[in-house]
C-alpha cells in the first residue's frame, strides 16, 4: 500500500503525466471532430461512430490514448530505473516486484481515467463537428442507452472494449520498459507490438472459428490490422475453445512472465 | 555496527578486481571514512555492502547482512552516487519527489518537510529537481537517505560538489549523528576532508586496503602541512630554507614545496634576501601509507635481504579473527593507549626539539615488544608475505640501538643549530637513524613490492616522538582471516643489511626519482636528500602540477643548517641514495647503507657534485 502511494504521488508529480495526458486529450478531440466533419450523410454506422469517438488515426498501431497510456506506463519503470531515489531500498526481489505491481496497478487505473476522458471528450467533440446530414439517431438512441448499455451491436460494446484495450496498452509499455529498461525503447516496442500480433491473432481466429472474426470486427472497429479476418470470415467452420483463447491470450502472459524472469537477475529496478 | 569481511569485486578476462578482500568495521557512535582515489574502489565497497552488485565477502549490519533487514530504510540511510548527478526525476519538485519517497519508507510525509528544512532546502523546495546544482542534489539525496530516521548511515562521497560552507554544516550534522550514536561510513576522495570528518580512516589502494587508522594517527602520519612557494629565484631561496631548517622539494617548474618553515618565516626571509616571490600558499598534501612490516619482495633483487619480522599471536588476543569484534576492539585501543603518550608529547609545540637535546632513543615508543602490529598482507600480493618466513630477530633491534646511540652521543657534541620553526611532525631528530625495510611503496603490478630503506627509523625515533607511530600507526589493519592471523611488525630499528643495493637498484632502475634531484638543490643544500615515501595513488591525486605525483618522484631535501660535510645531523635516511648517477657506485654490496659513515661519505660527495 506505500508503494502504491508513493507511486500515486510520482505519476502526479512528474510533469510528463499531465503533459502526455493533455497531448492525449488536444490529439483526441481533434481527431475526432475531424472524422466525425467527414462522415458520410445518411445513417450513423456504430463502427463510424466508434471509429470517431474513440479517434482512430488508421496509420497508427493503436488508438491515441492507448498510445498515450504505453507512453504513461513506459515512463513508470523508465523514470525509476533511470533516477532511482532509493537504489539500496530495491535490493530484494519481492521489493522489486511489489514496486511492479504497484506501478500496474496505478498505471492501469490512470490508463482507464485517460480513456474515459478522452471519451467523453471525443463524444462530445464529435457531436459539434457532427455534419448536418449525418443522422445519429440510431447511435444515440436515449430509449436503449439506459435500459442495454452493453446491447449486442451497440456502441457500448466496443468502448468498453477502448477503455480496457487502453489499460492493456499501459501494461504493456510498463512491462516491455521492465525489460529493457528504457522508456523510448519501451513505447516504440509497444507501439511495434500491435503490427506483430494482429495477424497473427487474425489468422488463428480465422483458422478456428467462424463468427469470431465477425465477433472480433465488431469488438474492435478501431484496430484496423484486424480487417484482415474479416475477408476469410466464413471459410471455415469450427469451435471455440480454449486453446484458441489460451493462444490469443499466450503473449500477454509471455510478456509477463518475461518481465519477472527479468526481475529475478537485477539487483535494481 | 557495520562488520565488512571480505569483500571483493573481481571480474572475468583478468580484469584486477576492483575489491580484493577489503575487511574493518565501523562501530557506532564513529565515523568511519573510506578514502581512496578515483577508482579505488570506494563505490564499489559500498554498492557491495547493499548487496546492489553481485561480489563476495559480507557485510552485517548489526548482524545481519541488508537483504535480511526488513525495513532498511528504516535502519541504514543509503547515499550512492549514481551515474547522473540528479537526485530524482528532473521534472519533479524536490518536495514532491521527497514526499514520494517518504510514502515509499513509510513514513509521513512532514518528515519530508523536516529534512528540507534540516538540508537547507526549504526555500527551493517547490522548484524542480532539474534546476538544482550538484550539492543541492547531494543535499537532497542526503535528505532522501535520511528519511526513514536511521541509525546508520552509508554515504558515497556525501560531500562531492558541497559548497564549504555546506560541508562545514555537513561535518557538524555528521558529528552530532555520531556522538548520538549512530554509525557512519562515507567516502571521500580528499585527505584533509577525512580528517576532518572522520574518526577513524580506512584508506584504500587499487581496490585493497592500505591502512586502518585512527584520525589522530592518519592526521600525524599521513597528512603534511607545507607551504609552496613561486617565483624566479627559487633555488637561493631553497638555500637559505634549508639552512633555516626547511626540508625543500621541487614542485613544478619554479616552485618549491617547502615544510617545516612557516610561511610567514618563508616571506621575511625572502624579503630580506630580496628574493622575489610569485606565490606563497599554504596546502596540505597526502603522505603514502607507510606498512608496518617488512614484506619480502617476490621479485629476484631480494637475494640479500632478509626479513625478520616478530610473529606475533602467542601474546593477548592477536590472532583476532575477523568476526572478533571484541578482540579487534581491544588490540585498538591498547595502540591507542600506547600512542597517547607520544601524541601528549609532541602536541605542545610542534617543532622539534634542538638537535643537542639528549633525549633517549626511544621516546614515544612503548617499552618492551611492541604489542600490536598486525600485518596488513591483504593489501599486498599474497605470495609476497606467504613467502616470508616470519621470524622474530631481537638481535637486530638491539643492535639498531646501539647504533643509535653512538651516533646520538656524536650529534651531542655540535653546536646546535637554529632550532627550525614549526617543524612538522615528522620532522628530523639529532637521533641518528637506523634503517629499515620500508615496503610502502605500492608498486605497479608485476615488480618488486620491496621499497627502499627509508626514514621510518629516523621518524620512529624523532625527539618529538611524533614519527614514532608513523610505521606503528600503519598497523592497525587488522589481519585478514585467511591470512592465518599472522602479525608482524617491522623490528623497529632493525638494519636490515643489504637493503641499500635493493635500493640503489631501485633507483637505477627509476631515473625519474633521480632525475628531480637538480644540481641547484644539491649544490646549494650540501645534504643528502631524504626520500619522500611515494604515494600509493594515482598521478592525478597529488596536488603538484608535475606529469608524476611529487610525492612519488621527488624527495624532501632534508632539514639542517648549513654545514661542512660530516656534520652529525646527517643520517636521517642512511639508506637513501645520493645523488643522480651516485647511488649505485655509492653502495656496491649495500652493507653501507647502515654504515652511518658511509652516508657522510656519500653525502660529501654530493656536495662535490653539485658544487661549481
Amino acid at each position: 500500500m506505500r508503494v502504491v502511494a508513493s507511486e500515486v504521488r510520482r505519476l502526479c508529480g512528474v510533469r510528463s503525466t499531465w503533459l502526455v495526458a493533455a497531448g492525449a486529450l488536444l490529439v483526441n478531440a481533434a481527431v475526432a471532430a475531424f472524422t466525425a466533419a467527414r462522415l458520410p450523410a445518411g445513417e450513423l454506422a456504430v463502427p463510424d461512430a466508434v471509429r470517431s469517438v474513440a479517434a482512430v488515426v488508421p496509420v497508427l498501431p493503436l488508438p491515441p490514448t492507448v498510445l498515450a497510456a504505453a507512453v504513461l506506463g513506459a515512463l513508470a519503470y523508465g523514470n525509476e530505473a533511470r533516477w532511482p531515489g532509493l537504489p539500496a531500498s530495491r535490493v530484494t526481489l519481492g521489493r522489486r516486484l511489489g514496486a511492479l505491481l504497484a506501478k500496474s496497478s496505478v498505471v492501469g487505473a490512470a490508463a482507464v481515467l485517460l480513456a474515459v476522458l478522452t471519451l467523453g471528450v471525443d463524444a462530445l467533440a464529435a457531436w459539434l463537428a457532427l455534419p448536418a446530414g449525418v443522422d445519429a439517431s440510431t447511435v444515440l438512441d436515449p430509449s436503449g442507452l439506459p435500459a442495454a448499455p452493453f446491447a449486442a451491436g451497440g456502441p457500448g460494446r466496443p468502448l468498453a472494449v477502448f477503455v480496457v484495450l487502453a489499460a492493456a496498452g499501459g501494461w504493456a509499455g510498463l512491462l516491455i520498459t521492465s525489460l529493457v529498461r528504457s522508456a523510448v525503447v519501451g513505447i516504440l516496442l509497444t507501439g511495434a507490438l500491435p503490427a506483430l500480433l494482429e495477424p497473427t491473432a487474425g489468422l488463428l481466429l480465422h483458422r478456428t472459428g467462424r463468427n469470431w472474426p465477425v465477433w472480433v470486427r465488431e469488438l474492435m472497429p478501431f484496430q484496423y490490422g484486424l480487417d484482415l479476418v474479416r475477408d476469410a470470415a466464413d471459410r471455415t467452420a469450427g469451435a471455440l475453445d480454449g486453446v484458441v483463447v489460451a493462444a490469443l491470450l499466450a503473449p500477454a502472459a509471455l510478456l509477463v512472465l518475461a518481465a519477472v524472469l527479468a526481475q529475478l537477475r537485477r539487483r535494481s529496478l | 555496527m557495520i562488520q565488512i569481511t571480505g569483500l571483493t569485486k573481481a571480474y572475468r578476462r583478468g580484469r584486477p578486481p576492483a575489491l580484493l578482500d577489503l575487511t574493518f568495521d565501523a562501530r557506532p557512535g564513529m565515523v568511519t571514512v573510506l578514502l581512496g582515489d578515483e577508482g579505488a574502489g570506494k563505490s564499489t565497497a559500498l554498492r557491495l555492502m547493499v548487496e546492489l552488485e553481485r561480489g563476495h565477502g559480507l557485510t552485517l549490519f548489526d548482524g545481519r547482512t541488508y537483504r535480511r533487514i526488513r525495513r532498511p530504510e528504516r535502519e541504514i540511510g543509503v547515499l550512492l552516487a549514481t551515474g547522473r548527478p540528479e537526485a530524482g526525476h528532473p521534472g519533479q519538485r524536490a518536495r514532491v519527489h521527497l514526499r514520494m519517497l517518504a510514502g515509499a519508507v513509510g513514513v509521513p510525509v512532514r518528515r519530508a518537510d523536516d529534512l528540507l528544512e534540516q538540508t537547507r532546502l526549504a526555500g527551493v523546495a517547490d522548484h524542480r529537481i532539474g534546476t538544482f546544482s550538484p550539492g543541492m542534489h547531494r543535499r537532497l539525496a542526503l535528505a532522501a537517505a535520511l528519511l526513514g530516521n536511521p541509525s546508520t548511515l552509508l554515504l558515497d562521497a556525501p560531500t562531492e560538489g558541497l559548497s564549504p560552507g555546506n560541508e562545514e554544516w555537513f561535518g557538524a550534522f555528521l558529528r552530532s549523528f555520531a556522538l548520538s550514536g549512530g554509525t557512519v561510513l562515507a567516502t571521500t576522495r580528499a585527505p584533509e576532508e577525512a580528517a576532518a570528518l572522520a574518526d577513524r580512516v580506512v584508506t584504500l589502494d587499487a581496490g585493497r586496503l592500505a591502512a586502518d587508522q585512527p584520525v589522530v594517527e592518519f592526521r600525524r602520519t599521513r597528512l603534511h602541512p607545507e607551504v609552496l612557494v613561486r617565483g624566479p629565484q627559487m633555488a637561493r631561496l631553497a638555500d637559505l630554507l634549508v639552512a633555516q631548517g626547511g626540508q625543500v622539494r621541487r614542485d613544478g617548474g619554479a616552485g618549491l614545496a617547502v615544510s617545516g618553515v612557516g610561511r610567514t618565516e618563508i616571506g621575511e626571509l625572502a624579503y630580506r634576501n630580496g628574493i622575489l616571490l610569485h606565490e606563497l600558499s599554504d596546502r596540505v598534501v597526502e603522505r603514502p601509507v607507510s606498512y608496518p612490516s617488512a614484506l619480502p619482495s617476490g621479485s629476484g633483487r631480494s637475494g640479500q635481504v632478509t626479513i625478520r619480522t616478530v610473529r606475533q599471536g602467542q601474546g593477548q588476543g592477536q590472532r583476532q579473527d575477523q568476526d572478533q569484534e571484541q578482540g579487534q576492539g581491544q588490540t585498538q585501543d591498547q595502540a591507542a593507549a600506547h600512542r597517547a603518550p607520544a601524541a601528549g608529547q609532541e602536541a605542545p609545540d610542534g617543532r622539534a626539539a634542538a638537535p643537542g637535546e639528549q633525549r633517549p632513543v626511544t621516546v614515544g615508543r612503548p617499552a618492551g615488544p611492541e604489542p600490536e602490529r598486525p600485518l596488513d598482507h591483504r593489501g599486498l600480493q599474497a605470495g609476497r608475505w606467504a613467502a616470508a618466513a616470519l621470524a622474530p630477530n631481537p638481535p637486530a633491534q638491539a643492535q639498531a640501538q646501539t647504533q643509535a646511540q653512538a651516533q646520538q652521543a656524536q650529534t651531542a657534541s655540535v653546536p646546535a643549530p637554529t632550532p627550525p620553526v614549526q617543524v612538522p611532525p615528522v620532522q628530523m631528530s639529532p637521533v641518528a637513524p637506523v634503517p629499515t625495510v620500508d615496503l610502502t611503496r605500492r608498486t605497479p603490478r608485476g615488480s618488486s613490492a620491496l621499497g627502499r630503506t627509508t626514514a621510518r627509523a629516523a621518524e620512529e625515533e624523532t625527539v618529538t616522538g611524533a614519527g614514532a607511530e608513523s610505521g606503528a600507526g600503519v598497523s592497525e589493519v587488522r589481519p585478514g582471516a585467511r591470512g592465518g592471523e599472522r602479525s608482524a611488525r617491522p623490528d623497529g630499528g632493525g638494519a636490515v643489511p643489504g637493503l641499500g643495493a635493493v635500493d640503489a637498484e631501485h633507483l637505477a632502475a627509476n631515473p625519474t626519482d633521480a632525475e628531480l634531484l637538480t644540481p641547484a638543490r644539491i649544490r646549494g643544500v650540501g645534504h643528502h636528500p631524504a626520500p619522500v615515501r611515494p604515494l600509493p595513488g594515482r598521478p592525478w591525486s597529488v596536488g603538484s602540477t608535475g606529469l608524476r605525483p611529487a610525492g612519488r618522484t621527488e624527495r624532501v631535501e632534508q632539514a639542517g643548517p648549513a654545514e661542512p660535510a660530516g656534520r652529525p645531523r646527517e643520517s636521517e635516511e642512511p639508506g637513501e641514495p645520493g645523488p643522480p648517477g651516485q647511488p649505485g657506485a655509492e653502495r656496491p654490496g649495500g652493507a653501507g647503507a647502515v654504515d652511518p659513515r658511509g652516508t657522510a661519505r656519500r653525502s660529501a660527495v654530493g656536495d662535490e657534485n653539485g658544487s661549481e
